[in-house]
């Protein structure tokens, strides 16, 4: 984990999952095969299976924090990307620990001890297919879209780091 | 006819669903509770070399990760016969009592406060660390955070990471510490002691100090008669690392103590039809099904059956608070479910004394490290104590150490018959006719099980945060009769 001192100012992309259940490793191998492609050094890549208190110890004193995590829902078709912040969350697959608090529970926690929370928290969730099964390899359905999606996350992560940088460019 | 689910149970670890059948009249006829399956955990790990078992077994549960670490070192120190010097087991029990103290901090304040600080019954928008913090202020809510990241610090010093530990390797640990390192865990130990107390104090205060909590902790539909199981040392102390598994009988008589490679001869499981997670119960008494008393073989391992199972703490602190839970609870051993969460205090307190004196330890900063590598044996159980219930490791491997076969016991499957016992008791303790079932009567049915502070990540190999749980009210013939969401 990157220490606080050194978040001020930047954009965490952060990927969870767990890298030996077949496709719920989703959001942790976006991160393996993007942090090499010419970021820029604002752009922090981290990866962990966090959710509940723990992730206030990832994403303080940073910007904006982007998560890639899987996600599973009732109609959703493998492989579908979705687009989340706070206002219209829905708990993907690791950031709602119930072990721990909610995500949303964690953020407000936060807040209301006055932690240094990013501005902004983005997610980019990839609705797979099995998360059961112990597995290294995703499931045919995610491996044949993955270069799709590896495409629409970095397009993703670009985009908000443009807008980042727009924004807070001196003058 | 119509069913009644909740969608998500709250501040419950994993996914499961509760099925209560209600008679015609409106009463309780039974319940079953079940949780879905992770698969081929065991296919997994077959020819890999089994040293790299205990870091791949920090994956199958982000909750726990650092027990499946310990018992799996145990287990892999056992297949190559070998003994890990003093300073390599004092690490590892250091490295364990810091992941005790993050884990019981989290469940009392996350999981188990806002049931008593709000109230079981309170507005659920209301009744989660935020209400609780509101009750007893901001101040606790920072402390609660920064002893949490301090004993996660801890774990990460000395198991290389907080979460996907690698410290274990055959007949010891890969790293030691320095004097500058452990001067800085032992003020940090004495922090989580200082902070313990006040737990205990709070739980006091405001469990102790409300009789109609201490009605619901000894009058309430909770209690359940079982046999008591924990690790304890030579002394019968408690343990979490290391020594023998002692089972007491209801009465608080000792049954058995064996050493984990006997294991086989004291528990077995037992599969149901309806469920995906086994049934352990004690061997030499034998399965009698869903029942209490005496004559049952089901048994609990929980922070209050590893209190029954003991004559003591090895601290003197939490020697001093495990007094006076008995004396205020009635003697030995205690059958109230919901004093799960005292003696899970009275546990925190031991943890940061027993963090304290192993940082004091002189061989803590010592240099021999691991065992030299011996012949392999084959065979080897670890078992520890994880937060949740004893925990065994079993592996076999060929000549050359490569994984023939995997047996896991995690701590919610020791438990899983008393689960389902305390669920069906609540439920009919809590579910009368014409009783009007309201969220703050499931919420009560939930605290039965949330005492156990049930992890059914690994029980059935799964991850944290990934399943929810429905409770499902139905009639005889399997119609719901209503449904409750709540997220």
């Amino acid at each position: 984990m990157t220490r606080f001192a050194e978040r001020s100012g930047k954009v965490l992309v952060l990927g969870i999952g767990n890298e030996i259940l077949t496709d719920d490793g989703i959001g942790v191998r976006l991160v393996d095969d993007l942090k090499d492609k010419g970021f820029p050094p604002e752009v922090v890549f981290e990866k962990g299976t966090v959710g509940g208190l723990e992730i206030l110890e990832f994403i303080q004193g940073y910007q904006e924090v982007l998560f890639l995590d899987a996600i599973k829902t009732t109609d959703g078709k493998a492989g579908d990307v979705y687009h989340m912040d706070l206002s219209d969350f829905l708990e993907t697959l690791h950031l709602s620990n119930l072990h721990d608090v909610s995500f949303i529970q964690a953020i407000r926690l936060g807040k209301e001890l006055g932690f240094d929370l990013p501005a902004r928290l983005r997610i980019f969730a990839v609705e797979i297919v099995e998360d059961r099964v112990f597995s290294r390899n995703f499931t045919c359905e995610i491996e044949k879209q993955y270069p799709r999606i590896l495409k629409e996350a970095e397009h993703f992560i670009r985009s908000r780091t443009k807008q980042y940088m727009l924004e807070n460019s001196p003058g | 006819m119509s069913k009644i689910t909740i969608d998500p149970i709250t501040r419950l670890e994993g996914h499961g669903k509760i099925e209560i059948f209600l008679t015609p009249d409106g009463g309780v006829e039974n319940v079953y509770f079940q949780v879905p399956e992770l698969r081929g955990f065991e296919k997994f790990c077959e020819g890999r070399p089994v040293e790299e078992l205990p870091s791949i077994v920090t994956k199958i549960c982000g909750v726990c990760p650092g027990c499946h670490h310990m018992a799996s070192g145990k287990a892999v120190d056992a297949v190559f016969g070998l003994t890990p010097p003093p300073t390599a087991l004092k690490l590892r029990e250091l490295f364990y009592m810091a992941h005790f103290v993050h884990s019981h901090i989290a469940h009392f304040y996350a999981l188990a406060a806002p049931d008593f600080v709000v109230g079981p019954t309170a507005n659920p928008a209301e009744r989660n660390i935020l209400g609780v913090i509101a009750k007893v202020g901001l101040e606790i809510g920072g402390e609660v955070i920064k002893q949490r990241r301090i004993a996660q610090e801890i774990q990460a010093l000395i198991g290389g990471h907080q979460t996907h530990v690698v410290m274990n390797t055959p007949g010891g640990v890969k790293k030691g510490i320095n004097e500058e390192q452990r001067d800085d865990i032992v003020k940090k130990a004495e922090g989580f002691i200082e902070f313990s107390k006040f737990s205990i104090q709070l739980f006091k205060d405001v469990v102790l100090g409300n009789t109609e909590y201490v009605d619901l902790i000894l009058k309430g539909p909770y209690a359940l008669k079982l046999h008591s199981m924990g690790l304890v040392d030579d002394q019968n102390k408690v343990n979490f690392y290391d020594g023998k598994v002692r089972v007491v009988d209801t009465e608080g008589k000792e049954l058995f103590k064996y050493s984990p490679n006997e294991y086989t001869d004291f528990v077995e499981e037992r599969v149901e039809p309806w469920s995906y997670l086994k049934f352990p119960y004690l061997k030499k008494i034998g399965w009698k099904g869903f029942v209490e008393g005496q004559d049952s073989g089901v048994y609990q391992a929980t922070p209050l059956s590893r209190l029954n199972a003991a004559d003591g703490m090895a601290t003197p602190v939490a020697q001093k608070e495990y007094d006076a839970m008995f004396a205020i609870l009635g003697g030995k051993p205690v059958h109230a479910t919901l004093a799960m969460h005292w003696a899970r205090l009275v546990e925190l307190i031991y943890s940061a004394e027993r963090c304290l004196e192993l940082a004091q330890d002189p061989d803590i900063t010592g240099t021999e490290l691991r065992a030299p590598i011996g012949k392999i044996v084959g065979e080897g159980v670890g078992i520890v104590e994880a937060q949740r219930g004893t925990l065994t490791h079993h592996y076999w491997t060929d000549e050359k150490g490569m994984v023939k076969k995997v047996n896991l016991i995690v701590g919610t499957t020791n438990n899983h018959a008393a689960i389902c016992m305390s669920l069906k008791k609540a439920a009919q303790g809590l579910i009368k006719k014409d009783t009007e079932i309201t969220e703050g009567t499931l919420n009560m049915i939930e605290m039965a099980f949330r005492a156990y502070d049930p992890c059914f990540s690994c029980a059935t190999h799964s991850l944290p945060g990934q399943m929810r749980m429905e409770l499902i009210l139905k009639d005889l013939e399997g119609n719901i009769i209503r449904k409750i969401k709540r997220r």
